[in-house]
C-alpha cells in the first residue's frame, strides 16, 4: 500500500520487546506484550508496517470487552451443552430471542457498564441502558421493559480522597438510568439494589431488557448479502467513548477526569425515534441484518457482522457523519458513540428506508458495501488505510488462564449474641441500608409507560406498596400471557462460596419468578469479576460458571446471552464475584399472578419449604459486622417439587398473596407483606425447626416462601402439598403484628410501626 | 415529536374504546402530508418532547404553533376534542389554549415539591361538569390513575386566573384521597394548588390533565384498595370516543 495524506504508518516489525510494550501504552492499544509480538509476526509475513487504524482495529477486537479472551474457553466449556429449551437464538447474536407464542419471540440481554459507571456515573449508567436497548433492537424487537441491578460503594462512609463521594456515585447512577429510561419511553420494571465495600470504587451497573418481535421479524447481526450496503444510522460520530473497551479491559488505577473521554454521551432523544424509524424499516422488510454500535464502534460491528455472515466490505470513513471536524480516520473507526445502527440494506430498498428516516428526522449514510473475500478494506481521502484479513482481526487469542479453587472450610460463623429484645434488631435491620425499601430509588423510574405492566416494581394500595418479587408485562394486548422478570445477585454469598453462592442466586432468581406465578422459562447471565489474572478470581469465575450451567441443566433451562466483566480492581482492591442473574418467566394467564402484598385479614399464613437456621452469607450478619464462612444449603430436588405443585396451586386459584423467603430472612418476608396493605400478622414459628428465634426469623437458606390462602382453600391447599414440607404458622390481622416461638412472645406491636423504619431507611443515604 | 412516547398506550386505549387512532407525526403536518381536518379528535400523549431539557413542551409547543396554529384554532373552535396528556398538557399550556382565556399563557407547570420524578398511583376526581364525560366517568368519584412526571405543579399567572377557573367549572379533575377527598403528598403527587391536577378551557372541548388515565386501561394492571366500577381509562375513553362521534 502506498503512503499517503491519511495513510499513517506504525513501524512495529523492527520493534524491540521494550519498544512494542511502550508502543501498546502510547497508543492506548491496552495489549500486553504476548499480544504485540503477534501482531509483529503477523506483519512481519505480510512484509509491511501496519497502519494507525489497523493497530487500533486489532486492539479494539482483541481486547477483553470484545473476545472475551479470558472467558471464552470457560463460557463455551460450561453453556454450549445446555438445553435449548424454548430458545430460537441462544448465544448467537447480540440478544438471546425465545418463543413466546405461536407468532411471537421474547427478546432479552443484559450487560454491565462498569468501567464507564466508575469514572462518570451519570453518563455510564445512561449509556448502560442505551446500549442494552440497541441489543434489543437489532434482533428487531421492540422494547418492552428495562431492568437494572446496581450494586454500590458504602454511601454512608466518610468520602475517601482522590475518589468520587459515595453518594455522588449512588445518586448519578439513579440520576443516569433515570433521564434516559424515562425519555426513551421504556419501563423499568425490576432489578436489585446492593451495597458494599468492595464496590466503594468499583460500583456496578448490569443493564437488562426484554423486547417482543414478530417471529417473521427477527433481525439477524449479520451481513450475508454481497452487494448490500452498509448504512449508519442514527447519532452522529464524535470524539466521546474512544477507547472505552480497551479501557474496560484495565484495572481501574485512582479516578481521574482524564479517563472520561472513554465514557460516551448519551442521547435518548435521539434513540426514541431512531427506534421507531429501525423497526418500521424492518417490519416492512427492507433490513438484510443489523447490528448495533457499542463496545469498539464501528470496528466491531462492520467485522463481526462480515465474519457472522461469511463476506467482507470496502468502508469509506469520510462518508460517516460526524459531531465533529477533525477526527482520524482511526478514531472514526473505533468511536463508541451512542444511538447509532449499521443496517445491511438491499440497494433497491433504500429509497423507502429514506423515506421512514425522513419522517422521524433520523440522518443516516452510506457508508460502504458488501463484497466477497477474505479482507475488510477501509478507505479515507480515496487511499487505503486498512486492508486485514477479517478473521484474524476479529476471532482474537482465547487464554485459559491459570486459576486455584478455594480450600474446603468448616469454619462456621461466630454465632451473634441473642438481643434482649428481638424487636429492637428488626427495627434497626429494616431501616439499614440491607433491609429497608427501595422505593425512594423506583419510583423515579417510570414502571408505567407504555400501560403494560401488570406487576409493577411494587404492589400493594396505592401510596403504601410493598416491593414485588417479579414484575409482570403483558407484551402482546390480544395474549393473556405475560412475562415475568427479575434479576439480582447474591454476591455476599458468592464471596463466601463460589459454588453455593451461585446456586443462591440461581434460587432467588427462579422462587422470585416461581412465587408470582410464572414458569421460569429463560437465563441470562451478566459475569462482574476481578482481575482474571488472579489464580484466586479466575478459580471462583470458574466455579460460577459450571454451577450456573448445572443449576440450569437441572431445569432444562437455556443460558441464551450473557455478558463477562472482568478488571473490576481499583488499587489492588478487587470486587467481590459478583453473577447477576436475570431470568424471565412465563405467566400463563396474567389475571391469575400472585403479587406480595396481603389480601385479607382472617386469612391463613403458611410457609412451604423445609425450614432452615442457617444465617450463613445472610443480611443479617452483614449487618451485625460478622464474617461468614459457610452457607445454607439449597435443595434442587425440593425446588422441582415446589415449583409443580405450586404452579398448579396458583392456577386453581388458591393463593392470596406469596412472597419468597431471601434477603432479612422470614422476618423480612413477613414484615413486606403486611407492608403493602397496612395488615398485620399473628404467627407462632415453633414448628419451623430447633434453631434460635433470630436464626428462624433472618436465615435466608433453602427455597422457601410464605403464602397467603383462604381458609374456604386449605383443604384443597393441603391435599396438593402432602409429602411436602409445610407448616400453616398463622393468620393475618387488621394490623397488629405478633410472633410467638415455643411459647414466648418474641414481638407485638402494629405494622406502621414496622413500615416506618423500612420507609425512610433508603432517604439516609440516598 | 421525538421524546414523544406515551403514544403507544393511548393509541390502544383509542383502539380498545372502538375508535379508529392514527399516529400523526408533527413532521406530517409540517409537511402538510396529513390535515387536521380528517380526524375527530386530537390526542397530545406524554414523554419528554425534544428532552425537556429547557421548559417541558416549550419547544413542541413552538414547534405546532409553526406548523398548525390555524388550524388548530379551526379544529377547536368546530367543537372537536383535542386532550393534552402530561407533557401534552404542558404543551396545550404552553400554546395557551389552556386554560384558554384570552389565548394567553396563563398557568406553567413547574417542578414537583419533591423535586424529583415521581411515578406512582394515586386517585383523581372529575370536579367539574364536561361536555365530554358525560355517562361513564362519574362526577366525583374516586379514580386509581397512574401518574409519571416531574413537572406536574400548576402555577397561575394571578390568584384571579385561579378563581375565575373555579367559577367558571374549568377545573376539571382533582387529585384525590381514595375516600375522594383533597389529600396532601403523596396523594397530591407534586404539590399542585388546590390539588388540580386538569383543566379545560371555557368552552370545555380542550382538555389537559398530569395523570395517565390512557395506562389504565387492562383490569388484569394489579393494585388493592377501592377498585370501582371500571377503570379510569375505560371510563375516560369511552366517554370520549361518545362525545367524537359526533364529528
Amino acid at each position: 500500500m502506498p503512503k499517503g495524506k491519511y495513510r499513517v504508518e506504525i513501524p512495529l516489525t523492527r520493534s524491540t520487546v521494550s519498544e512494542l510494550s511502550s508502543l501498546s501504552s502510547n497508543l492506548a492499544l491496552g495489549l500486553d506484550l504476548e499480544e504485540m509480538q503477534r501482531l509483529q509476526h503477523y506483519f512481519k509475513t505480510m512484509g509491511r508496517e501496519p497502519t494507525d487504524i489497523e493497530l487500533q482495529a486489532m486492539a479494539q477486537a482483541w481486547s477483553e470487552h470484545c473476545c472475551y479472551k479470558s472467558s471464552k474457553f470457560y463460557l463455551k466449556r460450561y453453556f454450549s451443552g445446555l438445553s435449548r429449551g424454548n430458545a430460537i437464538l441462544a448465544m448467537e447474536d447480540d440478544a438471546g430471542v425465545v418463543e413466546f407464542d405461536q407468532d411471537h419471540a421474547y427478546v432479552i440481554k443484559m450487560e454491565s457498564h462498569n468501567h464507564p459507571s466508575a469514572i462518570e456515573p451519570y453518563g455510564g449508567a445512561a449509556t448502560g441502558v442505551g446500549g442494552i436497548l440497541r441489543d434489543i433492537l437489532c434482533m428487531g424487537a421492540q422494547p418492552v421493559a428495562l431492568l437494572d441491578s446496581i450494586f454500590l460503594g458504602e454511601t454512608w462512609k466518610k468520602h475517601e480522597q482522590g475518589a468520587l463521594s459515595q453518594r455522588f456515585i449512588f445518586e448519578n447512577i439513579v440520576g443516569g438510568i433515570r433521564d434516559y429510561g424515562n425519555r426513551v419511553g421504556i419501563p423499568n420494571v425490576a432489578g436489585s439494589v446492593d451495597f458494599d465495600s468492595t464496590f466503594n470504587r468499583n460500583p456496578l451497573v448490569n443493564a437488562g431488557c426484554v423486547g417482543i418481535v414478530r417471529k417473521d421479524s427477527i433481525s439477524r447481526s449479520r451481513a450475508s448479502n454481497v452487494g448490500d450496503v452498509f448504512v449508519l444510522c442514527g447519532g452522529g460520530t464524535g470524539r466521546d467513548g474512544i477507547h472505552g473497551v480497551n479501557f474496560a479491559s484495565e484495572n481501574m488505577k485512582d479516578s481521574s477526569s482524564s479517563n472520561r473521554g472513554v465514557v460516551q454521551l448519551g442521547n435518548p432523544i435521539v434513540k426514541e425515534p431512531l427506534i421507531h424509524a429501525v423497526l418500521e424499516a424492518n417490519e416492512a422488510g427492507l433490513i438484510s441484518g443489523m447490528k448495533d454500535l457499542g463496545g469498539g464502534g464501528l470496528s466491531s460491528s462492520v467485522g463481526e457482522m462480515c465474519l457472522a455472515g461469511g463476506v467482507s466490505a470496502v468502508i469509506d470513513l469520510d462518508r460517516v457523519i460526524l459531531k465533529e471536524d477533525g477526527l482520524e480516520p482511526w478514531e472514526i473507526w473505533v468511536s463508541e458513540s451512542q444511538e447509532r445502527m449499521l443496517l445491511a440494506v438491499n440497494p433497491s430498498n433504500l429509497e423507502r428506508i429514506s423515506k421512514i428516516f425522513s419522517l422521524w428526522d433520523v440522518s443516516y449514510s452510506i457508508i460502504g458495501k458488501i463484497v466477497e473475500g477474505k479482507n475488510l478494506i477501509i478507505r479515507y481521502g480515496g487511499e487505503v488505510v486498512l486492508d486485514l484479513d477479517l478473521e484474524f482481526l476479529t476471532s482474537g487469542p482465547v487464554y485459559c488462564r491459570n486459576y486455584t479453587l478455594p480450600e474446603k472450610k468448616s469454619r462456621d460463623y461466630v454465632l451473634p449474641s441473642e438481643p434482649d429484645n428481638i424487636l429492637d434488631l428488626i427495627l434497626s435491620f429494616l431501616k439499614s441500608p440491607y433491609g429497608c425499601s427501595r422505593e425512594a430509588i423506583l419510583r423515579q423510574y417510570d414502571h408505567t409507560v407504555r400501560g403494560s405492566t401488570i406487576i409493577r416494581p411494587i404492589s400493594g394500595k396505592p401510596n403504601y406498596e410493598t416491593h414485588s418479587d417479579a414484575a409482570v408485562i403483558r407484551p402482546v394486548r390480544s395474549s393473556m400471557k405475560g412475562l415475568a422478570l427479575t434479576s439480582g445477585s447474591k454476591f455476599d454469598m458468592v464471596a463466601v462460596d463460589p459454588v453455593g453462592g451461585t446456586y443462591a442466586t440461581m434460587f432467588e432468581a427462579f422462587m422470585n419468578l416461581l412465587v408470582t406465578g410464572a414458569r421460569p422459562d429463560s437465563v441470562v447471565d451478566c459475569l462482574n469479576f476481578g482481575n482474571p489474572q488472579n489464580p484466586a478470581i479466575m478459580g471462583s469465575f470458574i466455579q460460577v460458571a459450571s454451577s450456573i450451567s448445572e443449576f440450569c441443566s437441572s431445569f432444562n433451562l437455556p443460558v441464551v446471552a450473557g455478558n463477562v466483566s472482568l478488571y473490576n480492581e481499583t488499587n489492588g482492591l478487587n470486587i467481590k464475584p459478583t453473577p447477576t442473574i436475570m431470568m424471565v418467566g412465563i405467566v400463563e394467564d396474567i389475571s391469575k399472578a400472585v403479587t406480595t402484598d396481603f389480601k385479607k385479614p382472617g386469612n391463613s399464613i403458611y410457609i412451604l419449604g423445609t425450614p432452615d437456621g442457617n444465617l450463613g452469607g445472610s443480611q443479617l450478619l452483614k449487618f451485625q459486622g460478622i464474617e461468614s464462612h459457610n452457607l445454607p444449603w439449597y435443595d434442587i430436588s425440593e425446588l422441582k417439587s415446589l415449583s409443580s405443585r405450586y404452579l398448579e396451586a396458583v392456577s386453581s386459584g388458591l393463593i392470596e398473596s406469596a412472597h419468597d423467603v431471601s434477603s432479612g430472612g422470614l422476618i423480612q418476608t413477613l414484615c413486606e407483606m403486611g407492608f403493602g396493605s397496612l395488615t398485620g400478622f399473628d404467627v407462632d414459628i415453633s414448628q419451623l425447626g430447633g434453631f434460635r428465634t433470630i436464626a428462624k426469623l433472618f436465615s435466608e437458606g433453602g427455597c422457601r416462601m410464605a403464602i397467603e390462602c383462604s381458609p374456604d382453600n386449605e383443604e384443597k391447599l393441603a391435599a396438593l402439598f402432602k409429602d411436602f414440607p409445610i407448616f400453616k404458622i398463622g393468620m393475618v390481622t387488621e394490623g397488629r403484628v405478633r410472633i410467638e416461638d415455643c411459647g414466648l412472645e418474641i414481638i407485638n406491636t402494629e405494622i406502621m410501626e414496622l413500615r416506618k423504619p423500612w420507609d425512610s431507611g433508603m432517604e439516609l443515604i440516598y | 415529536m421525538e421524546g414523544t412516547n406515551n403514544e403507544f398506550e393511548a393509541f390502544n386505549a383509542f383502539l380498545e374504546s372502538g375508535c379508529e387512532p392514527h399516529y400523526v407525526h408533527l413532521n406530517q403536518l409540517k409537511r402538510r402530508e396529513v390535515s387536521l381536518e380528517d380526524f375527530s379528535g386530537l390526542f397530545l400523549p406524554g414523554g419528554f418532547s425534544a428532552g425537556d431539557y429547557i421548559r417541558a413542551g416549550a419547544i413542541f409547543a413552538n414547534r405546532l404553533r409553526n406548523s398548525s396554529f390555524i388550524d388548530l384554532v379551526n379544529f377547536i373552535d368546530s367543537g372537536k376534542p383535542v386532550i393534552g396528556v402530561c407533557n401534552g398538557f404542558q404543551i396545550l399550556s404552553e400554546m395557551g389554549f389552556l386554560p384558554g382565556l384570552d389565548k394567553k399563557r396563563a398557568i406553567a407547570l413547574d417542578h414537583n415539591d419533591s423535586n424529583r420524578y415521581e411515578c406512582r398511583f394515586t386517585y383523581i376526581r372529575r370536579t367539574s361538569k364536561s361536555p365530554v364525560f358525560r355517562n361513564n366517568l362519574k362526577l366525583n368519584n374516586p379514580y386509581v390513575v397512574p401518574v409519571a412526571h416531574a413537572e406536574g405543579k400548576i402555577r397561575f399567572d394571578a390568584e384571579s386566573t385561579l378563581e375565575k377557573l373555579i367559577d367558571s367549572g374549568q377545573v376539571l379533575f382533582k387529585y384525590s384521597t381514595p375516600d375522594g377527598l383533597d389529600g396532601d403528598y403523596p396523594w397530591n403527587p407534586n404539590g399542585t394548588t388546590e390539588s388540580i391536577s386538569g383543566l379545560s378551557n371555557t368552552e370545555g372541548n380542550v382538555i389537559g390533565l398530569m395523570p395517565h388515565p390512557e395506562r389504565l386501561m387492562d383490569d388484569n394492571i394489579r393494585y388493592s384498595g377501592n377498585h370501582g366500577e371500571t377503570t379510569i381509562g375505560k371510563a375516560f375513553f369511552s366517554d370520549l370516543k361518545d362525545y367524537m362521534s359526533a364529528f
